[in-house]
């Protein structure tokens, strides 16, 4: 198990910086997917195998879809590929990737000194965590839910819009 | 019956090293056995034999985009009645309630789109879901915003 | 034998059963409908036309492999993996017969949709990888139409997992031992099966690929193995599809007699054998009759299922 959760993380950590430095978009968030599911194999093995399944079903199999859909409709081609090189540029990264590096060692420092206690291998069954979520955790639910209602109407307004601005035709073609 | 023991996870990991290994081992020989051409055309997209025009990148409907979206709304909603459905009978009628007060809250929502025509594919042509009257193929009389 | 050995011989059986199952099918698909149509089909190689599919694959293997010149080559070689490995995995969980599984998982029905949901990649990168405009609205439309699908896939399998009481397989068959949940739960399984025809993309459902429009949708542009990937993903999907539906309403292995695997097997080529009947006998819908069933009718149907459901098993229970 241990060497599951080594070498998961060791996916995740690479895919991830693969995400911040391709150029183009669509590879990066290929990689982006590969770490998500790699995060879910953490989980996985952690004991919390419902959060693991559910990691995959939400965020590598829904959001991501949105964000490969949204680059695919938008089609940000080499342009794109242009801006993303400048901005890669070591001018624009160096600051902000010290003060990161200076978060992770204290990060580090904080962990090293504690007594190593992860990884119990204690399993959250799936039926605890729907009892904890639709009992004492109630109110967040139905919280969740009047956001994702706000959520639908405001994506439905916005994306409304566009549609009329460009006047498109069903199969995707602009017809004018 | 006697329940069968949980197995461990190790096999599931095998098992996707296997078929990661096939797949690639399969796509490999294929490459290899396979002939190689460079003919006059061979570099061309295939349009059925029209000579291509233009680019393949162009912006497209934001109707994907919206489905999209509507899907990672539902999408989400879905999880949480997958937890609930995992635990219904220790929740109760308590429960219940409660998972009727969010499946009420998701049918306002679902219902508001309805209504608005947002599940309409494609409205801003046809208007309401049907076809162009006129068998002209519908001029722009027929295309009317809705 | 050592369980690891046992292990062993599951998954690479597995993989061979899978993948002579799934040529032999194309095959089979062939024959059965020539047989409605009242023509022949392939019955020159071997007896009855049963090699056809082997000598499919080895020339096959023999075609160019080409990647287009103006694709995205390596987005463009992952694209069909993906849909392949992504339907394989979904196998891994997949309960034969008592002990005849490579894992099981106690969120194995979860993982089955988790892996499904990876599907949607496969056709919407392999059409924007090929730079091709049909490809790239044929994977746009697949692409919406596997994620408009997915959402009330798993809301119509609520009902089972409720009267279950769990997400893991093996229980869910060793719960159908008094009764098979397709009684109580017609109407969970005709959204399933619905979803199970849209996300394998089969006729009516084939609008992704529909050749008097697009071309071949997504896969225009692929040749060769990678396009025998797509191929085959479609009657892998079909087996999987068959045999969920076997396992969540059809009691799984339960039967009188023969052994729990000979059950399986039949039980799973019956649903196959329907998804071909199918095919020989409905047309196909339009892309916004499409889109509209599954938002306006699918979606309510399967959260009413989920809550008469609950109702009843609590009002039952109390």
């Amino acid at each position: 198990m241990e060497t599951v959760f080594y070498i998961s993380a060791a996916i995740a950590v690479l895919s991830t910086l693969m995400v911040v430095t391709r150029r183009n978009a669509v590879h990066a968030l290929l990689y982006l997917i590969v770490s998500l599911l790699a995060v879910a194999v953490i989980l996985f093995v952690l004991g919390g195998p419902m959060v693991a399944v559910l990691e995959v079903i939400v965020y590598a199999g829904a959001i991501m879809v949105l964000f490969v859909f949204v680059i695919i409709v938008l089609n940000i081609g080499h342009e794109a590929v242009r801006q993303e090189r400048q901005w890669l540029r070591p001018g624009n990264w160096i600051g902000p990737a010290l003060l990161t590096g200076v978060l992770a060692a204290e990060l580090v420092y904080i962990l090293a000194g504690r007594a190593a206690g992860v990884a119990s291998g204690e399993q959250v069954s799936p039926a605890a965590l729907g009892a904890s979520l639709f009992g004492p955790y109630v109110l967040g639910v139905e919280m969740a839910s009047l956001l994702l209602l706000a959520a639908l109407v405001g994506a439905y307004h916005l994306g409304r819009r566009t549609t009329t601005r460009q006047e498109q035709g069903s199969d995707g073609i602009d017809k004018r | 019956m006697p329940l069968i023991a949980t197995m461990p996870l190790w096999p599931l990991v095998a098992y996707f090293g296997v078929v990661v290994v096939m797949v690639a081992g399969i796509l490999a020989l294929s490459w290899v056995l396979g002939q190689r051409r460079r003919d006059r055309q061979t570099g061309q997209p295939y349009e059925s034999g029209m000579v291509s025009t233009g680019s393949a990148r162009g912006p497209l409907s934001a109707e994907f985009y919206l489905i999209a979206m509507f899907f990672v709304i539902f999408d989400l909603e879905a999880v949480f009645l997958f937890a609930y459905a995992i635990a219904y009978d220790r929740l109760g009628w308590a429960g219940y309630v409660e998972m009727l007060i969010f499946v009420g809250v998701l049918a306002a929502a679902l219902g508001y789109l309805w209504k608005v025509g947002a599940l309409d594919w494609g409205t801003s042509r046809y208007g309401k879901g049907r076809l162009p009257t006129s068998a002209a193929g519908g001029g722009d009389s027929t295309r009317g915003k809705s | 034998m050592s369980p690891t050995a046992v292990y062993l011989v599951t998954i690479f059986g597995l993989l061979i059963a899978v993948f002579t199952l799934s040529a032999g099918l194309i095959w089979y698909e062939r024959r059965l409908l020539a047989l409605f149509q009242d023509r022949y089909g392939p019955n020159r190689v071997g007896p009855f036309g049963l090699l056809q599919s082997v000598a499919d694959i080895v020339k096959i293997f023999f075609k160019e492999d080409w990647v287009p010149p103006f694709a995205d080559k390596p987005v463009f070689v992952i694209a069909p993996a993906v849909i392949i490995v992504a339907t394989l995995m979904s196998f891994g969980v997949v309960a034969f017969a008592p002990g005849v599984m490579v894992s099981d998982l106690n969120v194995g029905l979860l993982f089955f949709l988790a892996m499904s949901s990876m599907g949607a990649y496969g056709v919407a990168l392999a059409g924007w990888s090929s730079n091709n405009k049909y490809s790239l609205l044929g994977g746009l439309r697949a692409a919406a139409q596997v994620i408009s699908y997915e959402v009330f896939m798993g809301l119509s399998l609520m009902g089972v997992v409720m009267m279950a009481g769990s997400f893991n397989l093996v229980r869910i068959v060793q719960a159908q031992e008094r009764m098979w949940f397709f009684l109580p739960q017609l109407v969970g399984m005709a959204v399933f099966m619905v979803a199970g025809f849209a996300e394998t993309f089969r006729i009516p459902f084939d609008l992704p690929e529909a050749e008097n429009e697009l071309v071949a949708g997504f896969h225009t542009e692929y040749s060769g193995m990678k396009f025998a990937f797509f191929f085959l993903g479609e009657y892998i999907g079909i087996s999987l599809v068959s045999a969920m539906l076997v396992i969540l309403f059809f009691g799984g292995w339960l039967g009188p007699v023969l052994p729990p695997l000979a059950w399986f097997f039949i039980k799973t080529f019956i649903f196959i054998s329907f998804f071909i009947l199918v095919r020989g006998s409905l047309p196909r819908p339009r892309f916004d009759q499409l889109m509209a069933y599954g938002w306006k009718v699918m979606l309510p149907l399967s959260l009413a299922n989920l809550v008469v459901t609950a109702g009843i098993l609590l009002w039952r229970r109390s």
